[in-house]
């Protein structure tokens, strides 16, 4: 039986030494409020699958892993370790001692509670962390054995979502747990929830994650409108500005008060092309799309530079990314049009499908995009419904062609078998036995740098079959006050123990 | 007056079932759907499938809307699919800010409006008159999320003396009593959470209440021109009464009815442009949650906002004729 150790005691140890470092200081009572895009649906941990105040839930309770950027790879965070101990089985060791803001132990019974409620509780929004998890046991009060149905690499990028709340308390109070006794074990507590408003947490002093010089209180407090979370930040309301888009970069940098920190994301901008519709079943038609896009002028021209172009569904840092490979779809519209030819299509209807505002300028850039592809000999009509109307249509597969954007994929595996692998959804119906082949040999690799090798052949696979065309991924910008130290991860992350008050 | 106001209230009731019923067979038209909002695009077929069947969403749309109708006619307008909330529980806690902000704006629309309006008429053909009509047609035709963005960059960007948004300072303190929070620091004695929330409020009720301060100064001006050439206005002028007399006691004493009746109607519309003003501000009333159950398609959210929106029109309706009496004697309900 094999026995890997994916993710190592190191980190908490080395966090443990820079807190006990720093006790010496006074804490510093300073609160900072964080104006964030996205809404606040209640005090279910659960519930929601924001990514942001998923975050947030795991500095309250304490998720079982986190993803660390400086050493790209899974770590602990609430769990002392998770190990592989064969293909199908994952065990999750809790450190001694560990304890919730009440002073209650923390127990592997918990993090078995956990993951039956998001996996089975009709409240969870998140259930599909844990599906294919066949059985989920307490082997005693600090181990968790999950056993999955197939072997499964991306087990610690699931447990990095599953927030461990008490079952005694849950047993005790049932929903209301959540709003009465929120007692986590992570480095912040939480104090309030406003509904569609805020939700503020205070530093759980004593935490091992913890520095002094991290803020006593944050608020994350929902502004929706750009020039508001600017202006905000302007007047000294809001020290860290979620998502400023291009066009008030300048406005933030010209601040006193504040500057402009940016960082790449993990959210790879495309075009889906449903090969179970014409013309997008010819590959021509596809690689004729790839080939048709200036992606260089309006990267520079609309994105005003904020945005990385992609070879394929990964940049740097992510699982799967190979610096010497290079996308063979240069911008090539002769090419585009002699694909085009080739197949017989030259003049083929299509209909780009776009949000609008879902993403920076998407409009913007699919407008754009229509002559591009016209040139190579497509006829374009742009689509624009509102985003509950298409994405209701293209998570049932009834959208041929449209302009996309997937998130979270620090490990990639999740949005590429979701895309890509033959049955994964409908949204883009593709299907190809030797991609799917190359997906699951890397989600049964557990060597990180095997699968690494294999995502990298799957990556490529599919970057030649082209049933996308690989845009690029934005720049995330965020406005950051000058009061504080704040350096954003490709996640859309805010980490009090990754904030700092000057 | 009370068997008018009673007669009035149960005539509400089809009302409220027929709006019932068309958001809902709206809703059932509409393109999109509530599982494929709310829930993560990772789910499976089959949670989305378990999710639907536990929203009720897998009933037949009668059933659906007679369950709904059912439990409605108890005040429960089921449970949110985002927030996991009872619908009810959900406007209550956000209703007295949209109220406060309607009223504030509908006090700066009657405080600008109609000191203008009764000016202009004053003065016909003066810069006065010429002025009033200038800023009544540009409150009239700016649009509610263009003057905002541009009064948050003026005044919380530029001159740092209002907030951008929000209701109340951070760490306020205020213990919630009625859910209004100029009152409920008054009541507490509280002048420092006052100011705050005034602060707060001034912004937001200044945008909201500009459309409807250039409906009043227009209509304010036009019905006391009307007045000031009746008969009982050239009486009063022969009596030797003074202008301002004449003015305000006689020609816009008669103007008010149809201010008072364009109040009304307008509180009524300053409720539905809240949901703007609110999302620009991010004002957390009812307006910003209907936005948000819309663009989420919270069915219950979306049915039960409307119906406390069609509810609060037709009261404010009937408060509005109960009103008549007071300002115009000659006027009897039965």
């Amino acid at each position: 039986m094999m026995k890997k150790t994916l993710l190592s005691l190191l980190a908490s140890v080395a966090v443990s030494a820079a807190a006990t470092g720093a006790l010496a200081q006074t804490p510093t009572d300073a609160r900072i409020a964080v104006a964030i895009t996205e809404t606040i649906s209640g005090h279910n941990p659960y519930a929601d699958p924001v990514v942001l105040l998923s975050n947030v839930w795991c500095q309250v309770y304490g998720c079982v892993t986190r993803y660390d950027f400086d050493k790209n790879a899974f770590v602990p965070y609430l769990a002392e370790s998770v190990l592989s101990v064969d293909p199908l089985t994952w065990e999750i060791r809790l450190p001694e001692g560990a304890k919730r803001h009440n002073g209650e132990p923390v127990l592997a019974q918990d993090i078995v509670h956990s993951i039956d409620y998001l996996g089975k509780n009709p409240s969870s929004g998140k259930s599909y962390l844990v599906a294919g998890w066949s059985k989920v046991e307490a082997l005693d009060d600090r181990t968790v054995r999950i056993t999955t149905a197939t072997p499964d690499a991306t087990v610690p990028d699931n447990l990095a979502g599953v927030a461990v709340t008490s079952k005694a308390l849950y047993d005790q109070l049932g929903e209301a747990m959540f709003k009465d006794a929120p007692f986590g074990a992570g480095p912040y507590k939480l104090d309030e929830v406003s509904i569609g408003e805020h939700i503020v947490i205070s530093r759980n002093d004593g935490h091992p994650m913890l520095s002094p010089k991290n803020p006593a209180q944050i608020m994350y407090r929902i502004m929706p409108e750009p020039e508001q979370r600017v202006t905000a930040l302007a007047n000294g309301e809001v020290q860290i500005a979620q998502s400023v888009p291009p066009q008030l970069m300048a406005r933030v940098a010209d601040m006193p008060n504040a500057q402009i920190a940016t960082t790449n994301s993990v959210e790879m901008m495309f075009l889906a092309m449903s090969p179970k519709t014409h013309p997008w079943d010819r590959k021509e038609a596809r690689q004729a799309v790839a080939h048709a896009i200036n992606r260089e002028a309006i990267v520079r021209a609309i994105l005003q530079g904020q945005a990385d172009l992609l070879n394929g569904p990964v940049s740097a840092g992510q699982i799967g990314h190979d610096a010497g490979f290079t996308s063979a779809y240069d911008y090539n519209p002769e090419k585009a049009r002699a694909l085009l030819q080739s197949a017989g299509l030259e003049g083929v209807e299509v209909t780009l499908s776009t949000p609008v505002g879902r993403y920076t300028a998407d409009r913007q850039i699919t407008e754009a995009m229509v002559p591009m592809l016209e040139a190579a000999g497509f006829k374009v009509t742009l689509d624009t419904p509102e985003w509950a109307t298409l994405w209701a249509n293209v998570q049932q597969g009834k959208v041929p062609f449209y302009y996309m954007g997937r998130g979270s994929m620090i490990d990639p595996s999740r949005a590429l078998h979701q895309y890509f692998a033959t049955g994964g959804s409908p949204r883009i119906g593709f299907s190809d036995p030797e991609l799917d082949a190359l997906l699951a040999a890397e989600r049964s690799e557990f060597d990180p740098a095997a699968r690494d090798q294999k995502m990298q052949a799957a990556v490529r696979h599919l970057v030649d079959a082209a049933p996308a065309a690989f845009m690029w991924q934005h720049k995330m910008a965020w406005g950051v006050s000058k009061e504080i130290s704040f350096k954003p991860r490709p996640a859309d992350q805010v980490n009090g123990w990754e904030v700092f008050v000057n | 007056m009370l068997l008018f106001a009673i007669r009035r209230l149960a005539g509400a009731v089809p009302v409220l079932v027929v709006v019932a019923a068309v958001v809902f067979t709206l809703m059932q038209f509409a393109p999109g759907d509530a599982v494929s909002m709310l829930i993560s695009d990772e789910a499976s077929d089959a949670d989305k499938a378990r999710i639907r069947e536990a929203w009720g969403l897998d009933d037949p749309p009668l059933t659906q809307f007679l369950n709904f109708l059912g439990n409605a006619v108890t005040g429960d307008f089921g449970t949110s699919f985002k927030y996991k909330m009872p619908v009810m529980e959900l406007v209550l806690e956000r209703l007295p800010a949209t109220i406060e902000l309607a009223l504030a704006a509908t006090l700066v629309a009657v405080v600008i409006g109609i000191p203008l309006g009764v000016l202009a008429a004053a003065r016909p053909g003066s810069f006065w008159d010429s002025f009033t009509s200038t800023f009544s047609f540009a409150g009239i035709s700016m649009p509610n999320f263009w003057i905002g963005i541009l009064l948050i960059l003026l005044f919380a960007g530029h001159w740092h003396l209002l907030p951008s948004g929000g209701r109340a300072p951070w760490g306020m303190g205020l213990e919630t009593m009625t859910g209004f929070l100029l009152l409920d620091a008054l009541l507490q004695g509280r002048m420092d959470a006052f100011w705050g929330a005034l602060k707060h409020l001034a912004l937001p009720a200044l945008v909201l209440g500009t459309n409807m301060t250039g409906i009043i100064t227009q209509l304010t001006r036009a019905s006391v021109q009307e007045a000031l050439r009746e008969d009982y206005v050239m009486t009063a002028r022969a009596k030797g009464l003074g202008g301002m007399r004449i003015l305000w006691r006689h020609a816009f004493r008669n103007a008010l009815v149809g201010v008072v009746t364009i109040i009304g109607l307008e509180f009524g519309a300053l409720l539905s442009g809240a949901m703007i003003v609110e999302t620009v501000f991010a004002w957390p009333g009812i307006g910003s949650l209907l936005i948000q159950g819309i663009s989420s398609r919270d069915y219950p959210l979306i049915i039960g906002l409307v119906l406390i929106y069609t509810a609060i029109f037709i009261l404010v309706n009937l408060l509005i004729d109960l009103l008549y009496t007071l300002i115009d004697p000659r006027i009897r309900i039965n």
